[in-house]
């Protein structure tokens, strides 16, 4: 039995393709239109998806959807209704988008997909729960969805046990953690539902002391936080539920000036206004955990949603809260919703047990030797291949330990936001200038966000502070962990300003080419520790195809690239017909 | 070849102008008469459509979403 999820119209597109209860491909759409966190229909990633497994759309059983659109446009009707004549500008731009295509969801799917079977529809935290819990190692958990917002909801939780799910309270709009934090985004001078990372990134910069940090307080007099983790705002401070902006000028005047200006240098108010949003958040999520955990009396926790990719808060949860084990979908945000639509639908309502659990990340598109071969002959590409897998770790480990700039594709695309070893650009931590290095040559990204280190998680206890034993979602690069102080300055170009590091862990199972390959550089350095960072020009998603790949390398400062079993050199091809730079964004 | 073209384009640019104009006046009517007279109404009796008051001892709301028949699922509500 084949059954295909579908998110799409609000950001993160996705498709995911389950088979007798296995989860065996997905992807986002973004990664084939090349547009950052696509919206549109999924129609490449499904396609994608069913030619995988050599089928077409005449053998799915069902399709089903990430949300019930017409309670998500009741909410909206409700902002509009609630505060007009105030909403008049948002609804005259949304209201077309509402009435030509997310209000005829099902339309889309027979004729985009030449569907005409069964569509099912799952409310939004239900398709983040199930993508959470029905694909965890867990038989029972307790389950925490936290995001900007669903049809009503931003924020559930509730209990999964063998097949079921039940989601007992939530959290309903305009009250939002996610968009609490976007909305800091916003004010300053990032992109919302893109750049959240960056003022998580950046909070470690800032006062994370709350007795000290002035806006601190002020944010939480924003707020009025209970004991149980529920929370409401005063929204006098946004105009979200209004407008196409999110701070309002009473939170301008509070945090002491006017929204920052786009790509405007951080002073120390901004980073101490990302510090005190991650402490709010970090209080709410903390408390909610606690009351979940004494409703749920589960030590297990999965978690989903967007803030759920919250990895510096995500590495203090085992120590903070009474839980002693925890899974968190890779793809937390909307994007892992079709994942968790498919699996609610084969487990849960059609009363299937679950078989599979998601141990890796790789559900995205391969591409043979031949196919790569044939991309590079193709185009006239000058290229060497290795002889063996020997051969290609130890020259790889080598070119990376004389501090070269590897772009690494081998296997399927990562599933979520982060590139995980099959779409990675590599480089040599022990490297002091290698971030500079890497900012320079590849992604002019802004001073203060890290990079990020990948180690074997058999030696991740040598370097790292970790939970023990690590925990899975280590796996996927969404936890921090403070890095031992005796090494940080050893692999200072993967430590934090606070000493921290966003590790991913590889078990030698989910990639064994990558956990060798930092095996082997482990022997030339004596670390054995990479920088992964992913394989992307700015402002564009992480490439898909060989020809994205070469691309990114032509035109940026990536040294050389090692695809399936071919070495390609840039100084050995011509640049200028390969000029991605130009298309670098934010 | 190249000015029929550039007719062609116009005469597209003139017919997205004309739709987005329409739409925007129909839009306008049912935002003033449908969302306006209904907020105003509301309003009057002290409905709200969103909760905005703090002061409450918990803001979790009862959920409750569990296993369903199939057929619920079939619903976009």
């Amino acid at each position: 039995m084949y059954i295909l999820g579908l998110s799409c119209y609000y950001h993160d597109a996705s498709a995911a393709l389950l088979k007798d209860g296995v989860i065996v491909a997905a992807a986002e759409e973004e990664r084939f239109t090349r547009k950052k966190h696509d919206t549109s229909f999924p129609l490449n990633a499904a396609r994608y998806c069913l030619e995988s497994q050599g089928i077409s759309i005449n053998d799915v059983h069902y399709v089903g959807f990430y949300e019930k659109p017409f309670l998500k446009f009741e909410r909206v009707l409700s902002q509009h209704l609630q505060m007009f004549p105030l909403s008049l500008k948002t609804f005259l731009s949304s209201m077309p988008s509402w009435v030509t295509e997310k209000l005829r969801v099902i339309r889309a799917i027979r004729k985009k997909l030449s569907y005409q079977g069964d569509v099912l529809f799952i409310e939004h935290h239900l398709a983040h729960a199930a993508s959470a819990f029905l694909v965890s190692p867990f038989e029972k958990a307790a389950i925490l969805t936290v995001d900007g917002v669903g049809e009503w909801t931003t924020a559930s939780y509730g209990m999964g046990e063998g097949n079921e799910i039940h989601l007992m309270k939530e959290i309903r709009f305009p009250h939002s953690v996610g968009l609490l934090y976007s909305a800091i985004t916003a004010y300053l001078g990032f992109s919302v539902n893109n750049s959240e990372y960056k003022v998580m990134g950046l909070a470690a910069y800032g006062t994370m002391d709350r007795e000290k940090n002035p806006y601190y307080k002020k944010l939480r007099q924003v707020i009025d936080i209970r004991p149980d983790g529920s929370f409401c705002f005063d929204m006098s401070y946004f105009v979200y539920h209004y407008h196409d902006r999110m701070p309002s000028k009473n939170l301008c005047d509070l945090l002491g000036g006017p929204v920052v200006q786009k790509g405007a240098e951080m002073n120390e108010r901004h980073k101490d206004i990302a510090a005190a949003v991650q402490l709010v958040m970090e209080d709410i999520l903390t408390a909610m955990l606690k009351h979940v955990h004494k409703a749920t009396k589960s030590p297990n926790l999965v978690m989903a949603g967007g803030v759920a990719l919250n990895s510096v808060y995500n590495g203090k949860i085992l120590s903070q809260t009474p839980f002693k084990r925890i899974w968190i979908q890779p793809n937390a945000s909307d994007g892992g919703t079709s994942i968790g639509v498919a699996s609610y639908i084969y487990n849960t309502l059609l009363d299937n047990p679950r078989t599979w659990k998601m141990d890796s990340a790789y559900l995205g598109p391969s591409f043979s030797d031949e196919e790569i071969r044939s991309f590079l002959d193709g185009n006239k590409i000058a290229y060497t291949q290795f002889s063996d897998e020997t051969e290609l770790l130890e020259k790889t480990a080598k070119l990376i330990h004389e501090n070269q700039v590897v772009g690494w594709f081998q296997g399927g695309m990562e599933w979520g936001p982060r590139a995980l070893g099959a779409r990675s650009i590599l480089a040599n931590p022990c490297n002091p200038k290698a971030k500079e290095l890497l900012n320079e040559k590849v992604k002019h990204r802004e001073k203060f966000r890290p990079f990020a280190p990948v180690v074997c998680e058999d030696d991740a206890l040598t370097y790292f502070d970790c939970d023990v034993p690590i925990p899975e979602p280590a796996d996927y690069m969404l936890m921090v962990y403070p890095i031992k102080k005796k090494w940080q300055k050893k692999i200072p170009s993967v430590t934090h300003v606070d000493g921290s590091g966003r590790l991913q862990t590889v078990r030698r199972h989910q990639n064994p080419l990558y956990f060798d390959l930092i095996k082997k550089f482990g022997e030339l350095s004596g670390i054995p520790i990479l920088i992964n960072t992913s394989f992307n020009i700015r402002g564009e998603p992480i490439v898909c195809t060989p020809y994205d790949a070469y691309k990114c390398m032509m035109g940026t400062g990536i040294d050389c690239l090692v695809m399936g079993t071919f070495l390609i050199k840039r100084e050995e091809n011509p640049q200028d017909k390969w000029d991605s730079e130009k298309s670098a964004d934010d | 070849m190249s000015f029929l073209k550039g007719v062609r384009q116009g005469m597209r640019n003139f017919g997205h102008l004309i739709s987005v104009l329409v739409n925007t006046a129909l839009l306008l009517v049912v935002y003033l008469l449908g969302v306006g007279v209904t907020s105003l109404i509301a309003r009057i009796s002290g409905k709200q459509f969103l909760q905005m008051k703090q002061g409450k001892k918990s803001y979790w709301s009862d959920l409750d979403l569990k296993k369903r028949p199939l057929e619920a699922h079939y619903r976009q509500f």
